[in-house]
């Protein structure tokens, strides 16, 4: 079986050279990062009121984005899977995931900014005085355009990776917690759980490392105070002033080292000798 | 049961389909004022003054080229590593997925603005070249990940029979392994022409403002041009990933044991 051995390896090697470019990248980000004057650039953002309150706010928002995206998406699959089986019913789920993140913020501007049109129709139906009374949900300091976005394009998304899995679980497991006499949370513990995990997992890093990095959604429906950390770390690469590229590429190699970190405890998690028993026999 | 199905219906309506049918009607008619009493006022001008733009014909070309040039690579590269992931059984799998999805995981914008310089160096910079290469970085591991999946429904020993009647690789890949892909394929389509969409900082960092897709005529449109021409222009989004669906469904007509919809069929 050598031959095979050496047939699989030739089949890794586009996975390979793809896998080149963003490790590249991300080295010579770290390699610009310090810039050969050490960590000064490190120092220098840690020390700066605009970069941290820009991370918390950043963690802050995506954070909530991404639990309730994966808290909705998790009970609309639940409660509806049997009802996804048809195609024509995924196809309206999966509406939002046909735009561009920004395209589906501008809508939510569209449909929620004070002079959209939630505020023109509350005012014409005369249960707003006025549309300056309605409130201010796009551009906000409180990040909750942003929030709405992702979360109204990431339901769909976490829908998509679930319901496979939903659709995988067989029924006799559901009745034998009953036999057993569980209850529903019962099932959901010892059933559904185990079985999800490894997808919730993986949903959860996907959808916060997006929602903490993308720069498109922020730009467009956020502030300039308090700023998401990719809005600020572009502005920082394309500023006025070459001194502050060196910023960018720290602030966005912190960020990175963040989210691997994210990642190693996450994989760390699900290979846990438990979970792994609960969920069978299955690889 | 059908009170179920009528909170489905109910919910997916007023979240999916009424978003979208507004966005669609703001298209076609003025810009709404409903607060001052007025109805809709129907009218074509939304598409007229978007396509009357130069620049939206040339972006509207050159994103769909990167898309099918992003989209190829995607399915050459996805079902490589799909068919190998699924042949390799050994310790250590589970990290190696890992390492295949990294790429979403790092930031994006850290990797392009990392890449920048090189570009510039081997001439890749504000070229459409250095543009598809980036946008293989947010797709490729959603690829992999997919057809992972289909190659391990399709079972090992799907693989094996051809192999056993003495079929050569690429025999196996056309007439065995891409006809049962196609699930995969048109999922793959959609996504990766949406996320190469999708990318405004990548592109703008990479093309250097030269490269013109979609979302670089989107963003400066946003500031002087009313809203119906908004929700033409992102009506218009969305049907690019629509018509190459199209487009790629036809083309997977002519893989073999295609059912053709002009042959009688049983």
């Amino acid at each position: 079986m050598k031959l095979f051995k050496n047939k699989t390896f030739l089949l890794f090697l586009p996975a390979g050279a793809f896998l080149i470019i963003p490790f590249y990248g991300f080295l010579y980000a770290v390699i610009q990062s310090l810039g050969g004057e050490g960590f000064t650039h490190y120092h220098e953002i840690l020390n700066s009121e605009r970069f941290l309150s820009s991370v918390w706010f950043s963690i802050r928002t995506a954070g909530i984005a991404t639990i309730l995206s994966i808290i909705l998406g998790l009970g609309f699959t639940k409660w509806f899977y049997p009802l996804l089986t048809h195609t024509s019913h995924r196809v309206m789920v999966w509406i939002p995931m046909l735009f561009p993140h920004f395209v589906w913020g501008y809508m939510i501007i569209l449909l929620l900014s004070e002079t959209g049109w939630m505020a023109q129709a509350f005012t014409a139906a005369g249960w707003l005085e006025d549309r300056s009374n309605f409130p201010v949900w796009t551009r906000d300091p409180q990040g909750i355009g942003i929030i709405i976005t992702y979360v109204w394009k990431e339901v769909p998304l976490v829908i998509l990776l679930l319901f496979p899995v939903y659709a995988s679980i067989r029924p006799e497991y559901y009745a034998l917690v009953d036999s057993l006499g569980g209850n529903a949370w019962h099932r959901f513990t010892t059933v559904d759980l185990p079985n999800l995990l490894p997808v919730l997992v993986e949903s959860f890093l996907i959808i916060f490392s997006f929602t903490l990095a993308a720069y498109e959604v922020p730009a467009l429906i956020g502030t300039t105070f308090p700023e998401m950390i990719s809005v600020l770390g572009y502005e920082w690469f394309y500023g006025s002033s070459w001194d502050d590229r060196p910023l960018a590429f720290a602030a966005m190699v912190l960020t990175s080292l963040f989210l691997l970190i994210l990642t190693l405890v996450g994989y760390f998690i699900l290979s846990r000798p438990r979970w792994r028993a609960m969920r069978g026999n299955r690889p | 049961m059908i009170r179920k199905k009528a909170w489905f219906l109910i919910l997916t309506l007023l979240l999916f389909v009424i978003p979208l049918t507004a966005l669609l009607l703001q298209s076609l008619s003025a810009p709404w004022r409903f607060h001052t009493g007025q109805g809709l006022d129907w009218g074509w001008q939304g598409y007229a003054i978007l396509f009357e733009n130069p620049q939206l014909w040339e972006a509207t070309f050159i994103s769909i080229g990167i898309g099918f040039a992003v989209l190829f690579m995607n399915v050459t590269i996805g079902l490589f590593t799909g068919k190998a992931l699924v042949s390799y059984a050994y310790r250590g799998k589970a990290w190696l997925e890992a390492l295949l999805l990294s790429p979403i995981l790092i930031p994006s914008l850290a990797i392009a603005m990392g890449l920048h310089l090189f570009m510039i160096r081997i001439g890749l910079a504000d070229t459409i070249w250095g543009v598809m290469l980036i946008h293989l970085v947010p797709t490729v591991p959603y690829s992999i990940k997919i057809f992972h999946n289909s190659y391990q429904q399709m079972g090992k020993a799907m693989m094996e029979q051809p192999h056993i009647l003495g079929a050569g690789f690429w025999t196996q890949v056309f007439t065995v392994e891409l006809p049962l892909l196609r699930p995969a394929i048109r999922s793959l389509t959609f996504l990766t022409i949406v996320i190469s969409l999708s990318q405004y900082a990548l592109t703008a960092i990479i093309g250097g403002g030269r490269v013109l897709t979609l979302p670089l005529v989107f963003f400066p449109f946003l500031d002087n041009a009313n809203t119906s021409i908004m929700a033409a222009f992102s009506i218009w989004f969305a049907l690019i990933p629509l018509s190459m669906y199209i487009i790629i469904e036809v083309l997977m007509m002519f893989l073999p044991y295609s059912r053709l919809p002009w042959r009688n069929h049983r």
